[in-house]
């Protein structure tokens, strides 16, 4: 008995003495958990975050970072006004929506300033112009802020809603052109979709909305709650810079940027993700000049809302400068090489 | 069956309790979101979930938006139920008066519950088009299971027993089907034809979905994009509606029948 008594102390004190040695050596620091809500699952759009990740630039900010894919687009909004995520990427369009629903957000950052947003036909449809379109079937992702831009286009070309068949198909919008149910379709994006159709031989005319008469606007945003802005900014800051670095490294490194994403999401195909990396990555770098990586521009931000306004995408005015903060931004620029 | 006349509760005692229900769950609805429990406790923003009264003024507001495309989905119910039902009633008869035929394709019958109806509304839309077409066949799919699996079911319970007395009276085939196989089976059908009615309107939406310009489900999406949540709800609470009054109907209908059975 007492030899066992003394063995059970002998084992106590064993790692008792071991865990003082372990207290002082390895110390794991104490990381912030930060949560992101993508737009989509992980594709070429997000290689700045993935590229931060895989680099650990958020572990070196301090910040354990979940980058996660809801598959309803208009979810992530969502979650960063309940205080249930601490960014979400969204779109310019959807932002001024939730602030008109009343939702307390603030867009923080841009990741794509431009529009990704198309209207494609197919090369045997034979339109070759959107005046072409009369008469004809087009498919839309029944989102009411793009059926304003469908409006916009069809009466720079002459022509007004009842001229043609919309149709509302949700997530098949390659397959309605393709299976020439629908003769053109909006709402693919050019640097995903248009690649792909472009990939597939399918000889796709891609028509990004901003060439058509669309005012331009931010295709994707990083957005936050507006107390936590406010009030609680500092997270954000340290991760926007970390996605700076990321995105930098990314843009100087598209095969690395590549494997990256695949490896983030198996169910990518390598080379139509490579091809797609090659056309995004300069969007990413976001050529500012002088501005800071994620500014965005309050004229412009305003020229889309009072567009909005005038469409009924929005019932009442807003201000630019209460929907954006460029407060929160990394003061280094991106040198696209 | 003067017994079970006397038992059963009275018409209006029968719809009075569940309404109390429903009225006293809405009213704790209510009070939570008012009172900012569901906001502050569990995180149901309003834009989440909205208070039912919010529900209400939308309802009202978009009364004639929501009722136009309410009828549009009612129609695709009520007509993909109704291909299900007839197709499934000859179905199972067919499976029961054939051996082989039953034997061969009672797992495909099976098989068809599982298609997974999100794969299989964008593959309908791009071989038959966005008309009614698609939401029909997407309808039909889904209450053919129920419907068919229950009816044969019904047929193969008939009392063996009553089939031979039926044969010493030299019935025929026919007869031996009208009179025993049929009625046997009556309450079956209709225990799946509530089911089929109950799930047909996920059906309709999901047909919506894949491809339309009018309906509830495309209300809904839109309503979604545009985060436009108590309208979102208010659908949801109209459908359930077509719903509830559908299965009323067979059931009802079922009362008539049996009683005359």
């Amino acid at each position: 008995m007492k030899k066992l008594a003394l063995l059970c102390f002998a084992l106590v004190a064993a790692v008792a003495v071991s865990a003082c040695g372990t207290k002082s050596e390895n110390v794991t620091p104490v990381r912030e958990e930060f949560s992101v809500a993508l737009d989509w699952y992980a594709n070429p759009d997000h290689a700045g975050f993935f590229v931060a990740q895989d680099r650990g630039y958020f572990e070196d900010a301090g910040l354990d970072v979940s980058l996660d894919s809801p598959t309803d687009p208009s979810l992530p909004i969502k979650l960063v006004a309940a205080g249930k995520a601490d960014l979400a990427i969204s779109y310019e369009p959807e932002v001024l929506l939730a602030r008109q629903q009343g939702l307390d957000v603030v867009s923080v950052a841009t990741v794509v300033g431009v529009p990704l947003t198309s209207m494609i036909w197919l090369k045997e449809s034979k339109i070759r112009n959107v005046a072409g379109l009369k008469g004809k079937t087009i498919s839309t992702a029944g989102i009411p802020y793009q059926d304003a831009y469908l409006r916009t286009i069809l009466e720079r070309a002459g022509l007004s809603e009842s001229d043609v068949k919309k149709v509302g198909v949700g997530q098949g919008l390659l397959p309605s052109i393709v299976s020439g149910r629908a003769q053109a379709t909006l709402g693919p994006l050019w640097n995903i979709e248009g690649v792909d159709l472009k990939l597939s031989g399918q000889n796709p005319v891609i028509n990004p909305v901003d060439q058509l008469g669309v005012p331009t606007y931010s295709e994707l945003v990083l957005v936050a709650n507006g107390s936590r802005v406010a009030e609680d900014p500092e997270s954000i800051e340290l991760f926007l810079k970390a996605l700076e670095r990321g995105t930098r490294e990314a843009v100087a490194m598209p095969n690395m940027a590549t494997e990256t994403v695949i490896a983030a999401n198996k169910a990518l195909d390598r080379k139509t993700t490579a091809a797609q990396m090659r056309v995004t990555l300069p969007l990413l770098a976001q050529n500012n000049g002088e501005k800071p990586f994620g500014y965005m521009d309050t004229t412009r931000w305003q020229k889309f809302i009072d567009w909005a306004v005038e469409k009924d995408v929005l019932t009442a005015p807003q201000r630019a400068v209460d929907v954006l903060s460029n407060a929160l931004l990394p003061t280094g620029r991106i040198d696209p090489g | 069956m003067n017994q079970r006349n006397a038992r059963r509760p009275a018409a209006v005692t029968s719809w009075v309790l569940p309404a109390l229900f429903l009225m006293l769950l809405l009213g704790v609805w209510q009070l939570a979101a008012s009172t900012g429990f569901l906001a502050d406790r569990l995180g149901l923003e309003e834009f989440l979930v909205p208070a039912p009264v919010e529900i209400a003024e939308v309802l009202w507001k978009d009364r004639s938006l929501i009722a136009d495309n309410a009828w549009v989905t009612l129609i695709e119910v009520v007509v993909g139920f109704l291909i299900a039902l007839v197709l499934g009633l000859a179905t199972a008869t067919l499976l029961h008066l054939s051996d082989l035929l039953r034997r061969a394709s009672y797992p495909l019958v099976v098989a068809s519950q599982t298609i997974p109806i999100i794969v299989i509304a964008p593959v309908l839309v791009v071989w038959f088009g966005y008309g009614i077409g698609p939401k029909l066949a997407v309808v039909a799919l889904i209450c053919f299971f129920p419907i068919t699996v229950n009816t044969l079911d019904g047929l193969q319970s008939v009392d063996r027993d009553k089939v031979k007395m039926m044969r010493t009276l030299w019935a025929s085939r026919r007869q031996v089907f009208t009179r025993v196989e049929v009625p046997t089976a009556l309450p079956y059908a209709f225990s799946g034809a509530k089911i089929a009615v109950a799930v047909a309107v996920i059906g309709a939406i999901f047909g919506e979905w894949a491809g339309a310009d009018r309906g509830l489900g495309y209300l809904m999406l839109q309503d979604n994009a545009q985060l436009m949540t108590a309208r979102l709800f208010a659908s949801v609470f109209v459908l359930s509606a077509i719903a509830i009054s559908l299965f009323a109907l067979v059931a009802v209908l079922e009362r008539r029948l049996l009683r005359w059975r």
